[in-house]
């Protein structure tokens, strides 16, 4: 099966600091990829040379199979990538509709087409089997944190997306939310897209993700079949960047 | 020796493959039943007419398509007119309902049941109370078309009597169907299934296991329900017991004692009162609230509601890895109060299935959490009582109509 996205041998450093050392990351269509890593691993850089907003210094970018060269943002969009960021970027004083069209709004001629708006948006809200949000003209700003959460990821899928990537989608949720999050994120996969899930719950990786890549020190420590795996092997590959024959050997991928 | 099946046999099976099509997609155009059903257009449309005279379905022409070309005409389900009544007994709640064709619920009541010892008049009353309510309110041109119930019990194949129930205190046979149907006098018998054999169907018509043939469902009430689908059928076992994978022993040496009687039962060791009693919790509040206030205690940090968690979700781990290696199933569901302790140990019951479920069994098994959620039971339920009308449409409407 060829990945949705691959990178190989990501190299980036921020001016004499070397974040990411000879990183290589796969994420397949239909499956949940846990990323994990402790503070400071390199997830969140990882994550941004994905999305282009840090270019990368060397390494190979994979789309579908073909060697992409991304850019900037807008590159990554085109190519079908999205990602929600932990602090969603939604406008609290915009609804649902206009916040997932933000940037993006459909026109008529010179006016804004609400009413394909509104629909697309009511589509792949119910596609995504999403009950909790009353009305769909709702101001974000009266939406609890799941929903929020929810709105920034069906905002993420609207536009045909191949790779979505949640960074911690549940942190701050209480536990109904967090399930219904979690629900969802498995829904995205099944549906067919290439999901990417950072998180530090070891549960939450476990409930919903096919594989489990680790990052530790800005190597990619291992990247492994969640069914495969313990929890404790996963802590150690975290903690450590080792755990028995996986992970790393003084300090190159094996 | 018997000839192939007569015309007849086969319009009555094309009849009934037609609204099984609209009853759990919805609204479909003649077109894409055309597609899905294999048959060809004058035969849609003759079997759609004929649903349609006897009321059972609707033609409608659909609204914008965006597209050129003369629409096809959409078949939807009489939801409003034709309808069944579903009932769900669990160990906390009783739950009736009228559901319409297409799988709506219309209307329903719920109420506590009180836990412990029941007369079989405590559960019949008051949901054949329900049901009388819910029918007075029907407008005169409705049909009900089956009536069917889901216990938390095992339930006899040939008479629908419960014969065992240990979270329901029974300890002899209840003739529950026999008396429910006598009770209603709707002239229509009542069909009683399992509650965690229901789920399972329910999941795989109309929830996460849509399209799956190798299933297993796991529903957690008070004690841990269970049904197994395997190459697209439900095992029900010699006569209808089968499938109660709460009672497979997984620690018997020194396991905790079940209602059942046994040591280390699944239940015994994953049930309510398991979890509640690790979690040093067990008091007045029990049922899913108590479940999710640990869940929630161990999300919020609570050290020893993790741990009872961690060990709750190890041997639910060890539970699900025996049923891989004997069904070597496509997807596991956890439904009822599992929905909930699965996500909040997923790290323990999967490391046990890495450790002791067979790899070829694992490496494509899907766990998923139940989609239809607390009214799994009362949906199968529903579908149960609408087996009889989508098997043979016409007959079926004709006597109930009478």
């Amino acid at each position: 099966m060829t990945p949705a996205l691959e990178l190989r041998g990501i190299d980036k450093s921020f001016g004499p600091v070397q974040v990411l050392h000879d990183v290589a990351f796969s994420a397949y269509a239909g499956e949940v990829t846990a990323l994990v890593g402790d503070n400071g691993a390199g997830k969140s850089t990882l994550v941004k040379c994905v999305g282009g907003i840090h270019p990368i210094d060397s390494g190979e970018y994979f789309f579908d199979g073909r060697p992409v060269r991304i850019g900037s943002p807008r590159d990554a969009a085109e190519l079908g990538i999205e990602i929600v960021y932990q602090d969603l970027a939604l406008c609290d004083n915009l609804d649902i509709v206009q916040n997932m069209f933000l940037g993006r709004e459909h026109r008529r001629g010179i006016v804004l087409d609400e009413d394909t708006m509104e629909a697309m948006a009511a589509k792949t809200l119910e596609s995504l089997s999403v009950r909790t949000v009353k009305s769909i003209r709702q101001l974000v700003a009266s939406l609890s944190g799941g929903q929020r959460q929810t709105v920034a990821i069906a905002k993420a899928v609207l536009w045909n997306s191949k790779v979505v990537i949640l960074d911690e989608p549940t942190a701050a949720l209480g536990v109904a939310q967090t399930a219904q999050v979690l629900e969802l994120v498995r829904r995205l996969a099944d549906q067919g897209l290439a999901v990417v899930l950072i998180s530090h719950n070891m549960n939450d990786v476990f409930a919903v993700s096919d594989r489990i890549a680790t990052l530790y020190l800005g190597r990619m420590a291992a990247q492994v079949k969640t069914s495969d795996v313990t929890h404790a092997q996963v802590v150690e590959l975290i903690t450590s960047g080792r755990s028995g024959d996986l992970g790393l050997t003084n300090g190159a991928t094996v | 020796m018997r000839a192939g099946p007569s015309q007849e046999e086969i319009r009555r099976h094309n009849l009934g493959a037609l609204l099984r099509h609209v009853h759990l997609s919805g609204p479909t155009s003649r077109a894409e039943l055309t597609n899905r059903m294999g048959l060809n257009r004058s035969t849609i449309m003759a079997l759609t007419a004929d649903l349609t005279a006897a009321g059972l379905v609707r033609e409608e022409l659909p609204r914008e398509t965006g597209r050129a070309g003369r629409p096809s005409l959409v078949v939807r389900p009489e939801s409003a007119r034709v309808y069944v009544f579903a009932f769900d007994v669990g160990v906390d709640r009783m739950v009736a309902a009228r559901v319409g064709l297409g799988g709506t619920i219309l209307d329903r009541r719920e109420t506590v049941r009180r836990r412990g010892v029941f007369s079989l008049e405590e559960i019949v009353g008051p949901l054949a109370a329900f049901a009388r309510q819910m029918h007075r309110r029907t407008r005169p041109d409705t049909v009900c078309v089956g009536v069917a119930a889901a216990f938390a019990g095992g339930v006899g194949r040939d008479d629908g009597g419960i014969r065992f129930g240990p979270n329901m205190a029974t300890l002899e046979d209840v003739p529950f169907a026999e008396e429910m149907t006598r009770r209603l006098a709707f002239g229509l018998p009542v069909t009683v299934g399992n509650d965690a054999n229901l789920a399972a169907l329910a999941e795989q018509t109309r929830g996460v296991g849509v399209g799956c043939r190798d299933l297993v469902y796991l529903h957690g009430d008070v004690g841990i329900g269970g049904g197994v689908i395997a190459n697209g059928q439900l095992l029900g076992g010699h006569l209808g017991f089968g499938g109660e994978v709460g009672h497979m022993i997984v620690n018997p040496d020194k396991g905790r004692l079940c209602g059942c009687g046994s040591l280390g039962c699944l239940e015994a060791e994953v049930g309510e009162r398991a979890l509640l009693e690790a979690a040093g919790r067990f008091g007045p509040q029990v049922g899913r609230d108590a479940v999710r206030a640990v869940v929630d205690a161990a999300d919020r940090g609570d050290v020893v509601a993790q741990a009872a968690l961690s060990r709750v979700g190890d041997w639910l781990g060890l539970g699900v890895a025996n049923l891989v290696n004997i069904f070597n199933p496509e997807m596991v569901v956890f439904g009822g109060m599992l929905r909930e302790i699965y996500l909040g140990s997923a790290a323990q019951v999967r490391s046990r299935l890495a450790l002791d479920a067979l790899p070829p069994s694992r490496e494509h098994l899907r766990l998923r959490t139940s989609a239809l959620g607390d009214d799994a039971t009362l949906v199968g339920a529903a579908e149960l009582a609408f087996s009889q009308v989508l098997a043979d449409p016409l007959e079926v409407l004709t006597r109930a109509g009478s």
